[in-house]
């Protein structure tokens, strides 16, 4: 049986964040992934952008918000993608990345460190306390695996750790106001410039499509946006998803909304092939390996964090990362509704929104963290996952520590 | 039998019939009482936003916008986007 210090669940943004910071504190750490890839969301559902990793003042010049892991992953990829800063977009800095440079900064990052190991292919089965620690098993390819840790991280974004040891440990909103999931896929060899007027015009193109019947109504949630590189061009299509029927852990409505999103991709594609001299020459999409889930379960820490402690930029004694992205609330597939902080400040997170001490040894971060259903809309979000990750897993290893 | 076509009776756009839509269709973030020149954009109108808005135009005023006609100037305020859609609609049926 294997044993090690930490076990990291989710090899998301938060997830590699953690155990990144476990190993080099000198836990033997140990990262589990159910995709082939790493980089969560930001590599398996082209999720291209990264929020949350800057200072919500936009007067002045943007600055990093975390120091340690989201700075490391922050400047490898404005090397890679060639861009020397952030983008301002309306009232937010925002960074383009690339899903694919992502998956190799992921790599790297992780292989530098001998401490940690990563298993990819594998589902989370069970969790239970053991003498020494806690037991965990995985599921790999028919294969039932046992392993042993001093502590925890859960990065799985579904708070799977406390659905496999205590359900009452974690909650989910009700179905109508959960975040609805983007489905992202990216076009390559599109000509043109891409400007306000350019998606003006192709939003009403979209919109003819849907009234003479070639494009389903889902492609009203379609928006576009470049690439740091000439020529491809993301498309996050929001999904309705059966609105109050929707529940991201029900694998039936999971593969409606896979089936959805590839379908509405794959017409949107067509048409505009068929009728834009930009796309003239644009291949089929490139598909996610998943869509992105905005919301489902998240645990029910010490401490939950709520919208109000955000907008007043709250600030507390024990505050393990910082949160500066507006909460980008997105419960149809509409567009976005934004509540933007009181002041041009960032907000921070307590410790006791990464643990609960009823539960000693277990850790979570990312989007499973505990939150309430407003607060969540901004902590999220990419940036803001790598910190509150890597703070989980510095907790985990001084846990381990004292064990 | 006598076929006659029936022309519905069009809502004359306004600025206040755009704001009602806009407010309806929860377009924008509207915390405060939209007025014909305040800014739709700063008040985080983007581009799904406008696809929806443009759907419930074209099939409340029974017009049809060409897509090279659309700038983000003329979808700035209701008052902007109410003059150019009437003007439209009437060089459209002229």
């Amino acid at each position: 049986m294997q044993r090690v210090d930490v076990i990291v669940a989710g090899g998301g943004s938060a997830g590699v964040a953690a155990a990144l910071n476990a190993a080099r504190a000198g836990a033997r750490t140990l990262l589990i992934e159910r995709q082939t890839k790493l980089g969560g969301a930001g590599v398996n559902a082209l999720v291209h952008t990264f929020c949350g990793l800057f200072h919500p003042d936009v007067s002045r010049p943007w600055a990093w918000l975390n120091a340690g892991v989201p700075v490391e992953i922050g400047e490898m990829m404005l090397e890679r993608t060639g861009q020397s800063a952030p983008d301002l977009m309306g009232r937010v800095y925002v960074l383009r990345q690339h899903p694919a440079l992502y998956a190799q900064i992921a790599d790297e990052l992780c292989a530098a460190e001998r401490n940690l190991t990563w298993m990819c292919g594998v589902e989370w089965s069970g969790l239970e306390r053991a003498a020494d620690g806690w037991s965990v098993q995985v599921v790999t390819r028919g294969t039932c695996v046992e392993l042993r840790c001093k502590a925890v991280v859960d990065t799985t974004g579904d708070a799977i750790g406390a659905r496999l040891l205590d359900p009452a440990l974690c909650a989910q909103a009700e179905a109508a106001r959960l975040y609805r999931p983007a489905y992202v896929c990216a076009l390559h060899q599109v000509k043109g410039v891409h400007d306000d007027s350019w998606r003006l015009a192709l939003g009403a193109r979209i919109v003819r499509g849907i009234k003479e019947g070639r494009l389903p109504e889902s492609a009203l949630g379609a928006a576009f946006r470049d690439s740091p590189f000439a020529g491809e061009v993301f498309i996050t299509i929001d999904l309705e998803a059966g609105q109050a029927d929707w529940d991201p852990l029900d694998a039936v409505k999971r593969a409606r909304v896979e089936v959805a999103g590839r379908e509405t991709a794959l017409r949107l594609w067509h048409l505009l092939r068929a009728e834009h001299p930009d796309f003239a020459l644009t291949p089929p999409p490139e598909l996610p390996t998943q869509a992105g889930i905005r919301e489902s379960a998240r645990y029910i820490g010490d401490y939950v964090l709520t919208g109000g402690d955000l907008a007043a930029c709250r600030r507390f004694d024990d505050e393990c990362a910082l949160a500066g992205w507006p909460m980008e609330m997105r419960e149809n597939a509409r567009g976005p509704k934004f509540r933007f902080f009181d002041r041009p400040e960032p907000a921070g997170i307590p410790a006791g929104c990464l643990r609960r001490s009823t539960v000693p040894g277990l850790f979570f971060a990312g989007r499973c963290l505990s939150a309430d259903h407003e607060a969540l809309a901004s902590v999220r979000v990419m940036g803001t996952c790598m910190a509150t990750g890597q703070a989980a897993g510095k907790m985990a290893v001084d846990f381990a520590a004292g064990c | 039998m006598l076929c006659t076509i029936a022309l519905m009776p069009v809502e004359e756009i306004s600025p206040a019939t755009l704001i009602a839509l806009i407010v309806e269709l929860q377009i924008v973030e509207a915390t405060y009482v939209l007025t014909a020149d305040a800014d739709l954009f700063a008040q985080g109108m983007d581009s799904l936003a406008i696809m929806q808005l443009l759907l419930h135009v074209e099939q409340r005023y029974g017009i049809r916008i060409p897509p090279g006609e659309m700038t983000r100037e003329r979808f700035a305020t209701p008052a902007v986007l109410a003059a150019w859609l009437s003007d439209t609609a009437s060089r459209l049926s002229a």
